[in-house]
């Protein structure tokens, strides 16, 4: 019980940290909406423990809920680092770009 | 051969740090073909300026870009100075330029648009042996598998192309897989293709296997992107 009430503070101190940016307008709307949802989601699993404890018993998993949040944290992790890859490889892209029509200017 | 139609053409050089060969592959290229567009990508050496002394026409990359990037800019500076063929040529001093108007006669007289130098069609070359059993081999499979495209030599860069061919084909690889990118949108085009036989002269190593797994990594990046 303790563990749940300390996860949903840093859960809760997130959430204000996003709402301070979003008010300083550090973030966009996209990334606002985004971090907002993430948040809530996983605060809605912590509170959700036991039913989720039941599914994977019932999916027939041995391990217990909390490891399922930790597996699926690595998937969600392991996508992302192939946007970032994604991302940064348009990016040379773009600057290949910039750096050919500098070349191609100049005398 | 007979008398061939005259057909302005260039070569384009990339280098990266070529100070030790640029002067020499630069003085033999020039009796071969009527420009030499050099592509110095991001060079921290003399390449540049001792490109410059040549007298032949310059681009840099303020940084370096890699190969295929380098190709494209000298393409796309060749098509703008009005060139009919344009011969791709390394910086090294490891194909021969006295092999260029062989390559260069297929295209004027009609039998392709597009020439790839392949060093296993006859002449000889001083291939290490890991590279010609195992390295091309497998760049051979690669380009297999991505487009069903089969040449002798898939990873040379000595080729010749039409200008309507370069205006066609844009290289998007930056860096090794550039290779295989050419071959497979020439293949897409339905573009005219011959091999040649070319020499090579080895003086070092060149694209080793870790090499082969970046290209593959590119290639499959470059998938996704499009």
């Amino acid at each position: 019980m303790l563990q749940k009430i300390l996860a949903l503070f840093v859960i809760a101190l997130f959430l204000g940290r996003l709402f301070w940016q979003k008010q300083k307008k550090q973030i966009g709307v996209n990334e606002f909406i985004f971090w907002l949802v993430f948040w809530f989601g996983a605060g809605f699993l912590i509170l959700a423990l036991k039913q989720i404890d039941q599914l994977a018993l019932r999916l027939g998993f041995s391990s217990s809920g909390i490891e399922i949040l930790l597996y699926l944290g690595i998937v969600i992790l392991f996508y992302f680092i192939f946007r970032l890859r994604l991302k940064i490889e348009k990016i040379e892209k773009d600057i290949t770009k910039i750096v050919r029509k500098i070349a191609l200017k100049e005398k | 051969m007979g008398t061939l139609k005259y057909k302005k053409t260039m070569a384009v050089i990339p280098a990266y740090n070529e100070e030790k060969n640029i002067k020499k592959v630069l003085e033999e290229v020039k009796n071969y073909v009527d420009e030499i567009i050099l592509v110095d990508d991001g060079s921290v050496d003399n390449t540049f300026s001792l490109a410059q002394e040549s007298g032949v026409i310059v681009v840099k990359h303020l940084i370096n870009r890699g190969q295929g990037a380098s190709l494209q800019t000298g393409n796309e500076k060749a098509l703008s100075r009005g060139a009919e063929i344009i011969v791709h040529f390394d910086a090294d001093g490891q194909f021969l330029a006295k092999e260029i108007p062989e390559l260069v006669a297929l295209i004027k007289n009609n039998q392709a648009e597009v020439v790839f130098g392949s060093r296993f069609l006859g002449k000889k070359s001083n291939m290490p042996w890991f590279k010609e059993k195992v390295i091309i081999p497998l760049a051979h499979l690669v380009n297999k598998v991505f487009w069903q495209v089969s040449l002798t030599d898939p990873q040379s860069g000595f080729r010749v192309l039409t200008a309507s061919v370069a205006r066609k084909i844009e290289i998007i690889n930056d860096r090794m897989a550039h290779n295989s990118e050419i071959i497979a949108k020439v293949f897409k085009n339905n573009f005219k293709v011959k091999e040649a036989p070319i020499t090579v002269i080895y003086h070092h190593f060149g694209q080793n296997i870790s090499h082969g797994f970046k290209i593959v990594k590119d290639l499959f990046l470059n998938k996704l992107i499009d």
